[in-house]
């Protein structure tokens, strides 16, 4: 097994994987082509956990399988650790593979599973039989050694598929849905266990996931993936708090979005006309007067007033009410038609409001989030 | 009640097919087993009764011979088969794509066609002036005609071509079975094309090849037609032994023994052998 690293992902030396301009057409005689990839280029660091995160068909399994070498790229170039693997099987590459369905050979015992990859490397036996061990011990499942994987459940060939990657030392793992088959208390467990264990054994590894919150608690870096395209790649952080993208905005948890125009802008500060309201909000963006942009807003960040004559306020009726213990869902229909959603704490004193009632919505202009509308999909 | 009532359905919707069974199966089965204990006038007429006659002559080192060759041609065939079908299964099953199930029909197509007409076929296309030699002393490749019909080549030319359907399906049905998944797995940890199929594809099709093994060896045993018109009925084998007993010696009694003989040859074999596939099977699952 690799020694234990220090798990710091090294964002300073060469890239582990590098996407040139990759592009992935599957049907070429269709006109206008389908993009399964559509021109992705990013670099993913050596010790990186980075995930690929996006709706189901966005393209995610097929650019994981450009990487590992299953497809390869219409256009565009595969870089790893610096040296162009575009046209290498996957067989040449140093990459390692756990598959969704686990992919476990059926007429191996789970050693000979786990060995495989050494044994065609043609590792001396002795070594092949202290690493294989190793690995097993890593993912906890020494004691089914001698088993076949029918015998095991799907949590368990999981840790085995894991173990058979693992083995190999490889310089990147690819990780596509691993856990999408298991129940929701293993995928938590199996989580925070492969977490840690990539922090110790400081692999990248890049993960392809549909759920936001595995994206959001495990990954170091992530891309939003829609259509083929990344719409955003950051930290989790940055993901949830500062989204750039109205797609971005759109998929990653709730989110209250208005359809806006730039009127007047002067030294990284827009002002624009949402929903009648005028606000003033600070930016880098590339947004002159007269643009169409999109704010948004989470609907923990928005808070209620009866009664206020504000301006810099969103006035509407509340339509809806949902009570979710600790916090009450409101449903506000704005004077100019558009539907909004605020959270309020139900320890706030007055944090009934009754269907009907008409109340103005505000949001700190640092909670409110200017997405520029040009790859509106 | 209600058991017994379905019983008495099952029974009597099973009824058409097991008087038929019975009528064609079972009961010539049995004429056949009496016939070998029976006894034999030297006018070659039956006489029943029960003798051990016909087994105790059987067991003579003269008849050794056949059941060797007969052992021996089934496995040659079975051999020449699974080479020759394996790689024709792989291809359909892994390479042809979209085409795969035109070349299944294609394989299947002249089974369509009686057995003696196809048998008939290849005596024209192999004879001293038949097909093959006319093209190639037409085409200046040979001066004299090659000898074809009579020689062992020839048999298992026949035997190849009345057994490829059932090897290639078994293998096939295997092969299309496993999942791609696995060979994808194969290639990221490393393994070449070549390496992959010996380590996963082929272990995965043994039993698809197993079967098809049973398929091929134990009806070619018992072959007759092929032997007699490709091999010019030379060298004699179970199959031609029966009928040449039957018909020109009229030891009727001899001929069943023969074939009860190999009756229960083949029998222990498919046993032995399904209990080994059944053992790769488990192993697979
Ligand atoms: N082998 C293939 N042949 C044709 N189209 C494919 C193939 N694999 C994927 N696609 C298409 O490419 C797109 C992206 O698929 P995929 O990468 O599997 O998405 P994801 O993993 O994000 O769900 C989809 O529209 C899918 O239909
Ligand atoms: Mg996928």
């Amino acid at each position: 097994m690799p020694n234990d690293k220090k798990s710091e992902p090294d964002k300073t030396g060469r890239p582990a994987v590098e996407l040139v301009d990759v592009c992935k057409v599957f049907d070429t005689s269709a006109t206008p082509p389908a993009y399964a990839v559509d021109h992705l280029s990013l670099k993913i660091a050596s010790g990186e956990f980075f995930t690929f995160l996006g709706p189901s068909g966005c393209g995610k399994t097929t650019t994981l399988r450009m990487i590992a070498g299953f497809e390869s790229p219409t256009a565009g170039k595969i870089l790893l650790e610096g040296h162009d693997v575009s046209g290498l099987p996957a067989h040449m590459r140093n990459t390692n593979t756990v598959f969704q369905s686990y992919a476990l050979f059926p007429h191996l015992s789970v050693e000979d599973n786990v060995a495989f990859g050494l044994a065609v490397k043609r590792v001396p036996r002795s070594e092949r039989g202290d690493r294989v061990a190793a690995a097993l011990d890593l993912v906890r499942m020494r004691h089914a050694a001698g088993r076949k994987p029918s015998e095991l459940s799907g949590g368990q060939q999981q840790r085995i598929a894991l173990a058979r990657a693992l083995v190999n030392e490889p310089s990147v793992l690819l990780l596509d849905e691993p856990f999408g088959a298991l129940d929701l208390k293993l995928r938590r467990e199996m989580q925070i266990e492969v977490k840690e264990m990539q922090r110790r054994l400081g692999i990248t590894f890049i993960f392809v996931t549909h759920d936001q919150e595995e994206a959001l608690t495990m990954s170091d870096r992530i891309a939003v993936m829609s259509t083929g395209v990344v719409r955003q790649i950051d930290d989790p952080v940055g993901i949830y708090e500062r989204p750039t993208d109205r797609f971005t905005a759109g998929f990653i948890g709730d989110m209250n979005m208005l359809s806006a125009t730039v009127l007047e802008r002067q030294d990284g500060v827009v002002e624009v006309l949402a929903a009648d309201t005028r606000l003033k909000l600070k930016t880098n963006a590339e947004l002159p007067a007269g643009k169409d942009c999109t704010i948004a807003m989470r609907p923990e960040a928005l808070t209620f007033m009866r009664d206020s004559a504000d301006d810099a306020a969103f006035a509407g009726k509340v339509e809806s009410a949902v009570y979710v213990g600790t916090d009450r869902l409101y449903n506000i229909r704005l004077q100019t038609g558009e539907a909004m959603t605020v959270r309020v704490r139900n320890s706030r004193a007055d944090s009934v409001l009754r269907i009907g009632e008409k109340v103005s919505l505000f949001c700190p202009s640092s909670a409110i989030h200017l997405l520029s509308d040009q790859d509106k999909k | 009640m209600r058991n017994r009532r379905q019983n008495v359905i099952t029974l009597l919707l099973l009824a058409p097919s097991l008087v038929m069974a019975i009528l064609l199966l079972a009961i010539p089965l049995l004429v056949v087993i009496a016939y070998s204990f029976a006894g034999r006038d030297s006018y070659g007429g039956v006489v029943t009764g029960f003798t051990l006659e016909s087994y105790v002559e059987l067991f003579q080192p003269a008849y050794l011979p056949i059941f060797v060759n007969s052992l021996k041609i089934a496995a040659m065939s079975t051999a020449v088969c699974v080479l020759i079908g394996y790689p024709i299964a792989y291809f359909i099953a892994f390479r042809a794509g979209k085409h795969s199930g035109l070349l299944l029909a294609l394989l299947l197509i002249p089974f369509w066609i009686d057995f003696m007409i196809r048998m008939s076929s290849w005596m024209v296309l192999m004879g001293r002036n038949g097909t093959i030699n006319g093209a190639l002393t037409g085409a200046g490749i040979i001066d004299e005609p090659i000898r074809m019909i009579g020689t062992y080549p020839a048999v298992m030319v026949g035997m190849l071509y009345a057994f490829l359907p059932t090897t290639v399906l078994p293998i096939y049905a295997a092969l299309s079975g496993i999942n791609r998944r696995l060979l994808e797995a194969a290639d990221d940890l490393g393994a070449g094309p070549v390496e992959a199929f010996w380590r996963v594809t082929f272990p995965l099709s043994l039993p698809g090849v197993m079967a098809a093994m049973l398929f091929v060896f134990v009806p070619a045993m018992g072959v007759y037609a092929i032997p007699v018109l490709l091999g010019g009925g030379k060298s004699i084998i179970l199959g031609n032994l029966i009928v040449q007993l039957f018909l020109d010696f009229r030891n009727i009694p001899l001929g069943a023994a023969v074939s009860v003989v190999m009756l229960v040859l083949s029998s222990v074999i498919i046993v032995f052998y399904m209990r080994m596939l059944r053992r790769l099977e488990e192993a697979h699952a």
